[in-house]
């Protein structure tokens, strides 16, 4: 039966929560009380950083005993994953795309994913003077395979709502670029000047363009040998071997 | 209704058509004739249990059923790699048709109709996979390219091997993809059943997957018979081809449910 199928799997590196479902409801991605607590504590992130200083004020703001932080499992890490889910799911909400038949012109899946970037990057803007510190605790060892499975999920979220639905290997390598781009976004954003992140919003392009470039060249390089083998064995035929 | 009509039809051509009455030369008008055939592996569910139009949904929606519960973890775990390995199945069935195509229909045109019948329904059942994992976020096999190659490796091999071990390929490949199908189908069935009967209802997301599920393995079984009516037995030696590529299929479904 299944469950021998799929309870042998381990969670080694579970990219993403499995299937998703239209009818069935998702269930909410915390608890209550953490929820109460972790929203209370990022309005004091500006403030005092990701810090347990932040986390104690959260809970007292929520009408929590300081030492019920100590139930955070993972601690300030929490905090920094609790932005990080949050943000990930308020991009279905964030950006309205008209559709195609009221805007004449359809909008590429391409610029799309642009968009949904560009907006969950300026989803970090409040807190982009501490977010060295949180990119800091995520690089701790035990958290790093939690962060990059996030990342993966964000990736995975912005092709899914740009409305891309290719399912071969493209999957895997749209997901791992855009993941790599949007890294080194954030990681340009911390240290952006700039007024209204215009320096971060050029640096996206760059970047962005710098994949369409690749990707179409390995396009046609596939789409040339492809077509040699056919050709190859095409005439093979025609000339009567039996293959 | 519609459901309804097309197994009346089915039940007909089934009567009618027996392979006795075929004329020889059916390559010379393929469209003029449907190439059904009696089925000779019988499904393991009885199509009365087909939960596809289930009466109480109707009354359930009008009455205040209970609401929708989230899926769990397992049933989320067990949609995703069903879906998965489904996909990676047909896109192997489509190739291995591809690659066959050319060295047998050279060898014997008279099996052109049946080859495009047969790669025609996989790649109606490819094309269904690939928008249902687009659907519902499920992530392809990472080893789709290995399987691309495996597969038409694979059937490159058997048609060079002759049309009898091209079909012995395709009974064992649809023998064991049929059985897969069926696996997955109890237990939908069985969630379905259970869902009844704590009144939330199927959702309309699960009776079509149920009933698209039924008709694709029937599909499946239907090449089966195809196959060993062209003489799959006679392939040499049958035991050995049979075993070594439902031993494969087997690995690749069980590769493919996990990566």
């Amino acid at each position: 039966m299944y469950q021998k199928g799929v309870f042998l799997r381990q969670p080694l590196w579970k990219q993403r929560s499995a299937y998703h479902s239209y009818e069935h409801p998702e269930s909410p991605p915390f608890p209550p009380a953490e929820s109460a607590i972790l929203s209370a504590s990022l309005s004091h992130v500006p403030d005092h950083g990701f810090t347990s200083t932040a986390l104690k004020l959260g809970a007292r703001d929520a009408g929590y005993p300081d030492v019920s932080t100590n139930l955070l499992p993972r601690g300030v890490y929490d905090l920094v994953n609790y932005h990080l889910v949050t943000q990930r799911l308020a991009l279905r909400d964030a950006l309205q795309f008209p559709s195609d038949a009221e805007n004449g012109k359809p909008i590429g899946v391409g610029s799309k994913v642009r968009a949904l970037t560009l907006a969950r990057l300026r989803a970090n803007a409040p807190i982009v003077h501490r977010w060295q510190e949180a990119l800091a605790i995520m690089a701790q060892p035990g958290y790093v395979p939690a962060s990059l499975a996030e990342l993966a999920r964000l990736a995975d979220e912005i092709w899914f709502l740009a409305g891309d639905t290719s399912v071969d290997m493209s999957w895997y390598t749209k997901r791992a670029t855009l993941s790599a781009v949007y890294s080194a976004s954030e990681v340009f954003m911390t240290q952006d000047t700039s007024a209204d992140f215009v320096d971060t919003e050029r640096f996206l392009d760059a970047r962005l363009a710098d994949l369409t470039k690749v990707g179409g060249l390995i396009g046609a390089l596939g789409e040339w040998v492809g077509y040699t083998g056919h050709s190859v064995v095409n005439v093979l035929r025609s000339k009567g071997v039996r293959i | 209704m519609p459901s309804l009509i097309q197994s009346a039809r089915c039940i007909v051509s089934r009567s009618q058509l027996c392979p006795s009455q075929l004329p020889i030369l059916d390559f010379l008008a393929p469209s003029a004739l449907s190439i059904r055939q009696p089925s000779r592996l019988h499904s393991t569910i009885p199509p009365s249990a087909e939960p596809s139009n289930p009466p109480s949904r109707q009354n359930a929606e009008k009455s205040n059923k209970p609401p929708r519960r989230p899926l769990t973890e397992a049933q989320k775990d067990f949609l995703d790699s069903a879906l998965r390995v489904n996909q990676a199945g047909e896109l192997a069935a489509t190739l291995i048709y591809t690659a066959q195509t050319p060295p047998i229909v050279r060898a014997h045109p008279h099996l052109r109709p049946l080859m495009k019948h047969m790669y025609d329904q996989e790649a109606g059942h490819f094309d269904y996979f690939n928008k249902l994992l687009a659907k519902h976020r499920v992530r392809p096999t990472a080893m789709y390219p290995i399987w691309q190659a495996a597969a038409t490796a694979l059937g490159w091999g058997t048609a060079i091997m002759g049309r009898e071990a091209a079909m012995a390929c395709t009974e064992a490949v649809e023998t064991e993809i049929g059985e897969h199908y069926n696996e997955q189908l109890r237990v939908l069935l069985d969630w379905a059943e259970k869902l009844e009967k704590s009144g939330e209802g199927v959702s309309e997301e699960f009776a079509v997957l149920i009933k698209e599920l039924r008709r694709i393995r029937d599909e499946e079984l239907e090449h089966l018979d195809h196959a060993v009516e062209h003489d799959a037995k006679e392939a040499k030696p049958y035991e050995l081809l049979t075993n070594v590529i439902r031993g494969g299929c087997r690995t690749a479904i069980w590769i493919s449910e996990r990566v």
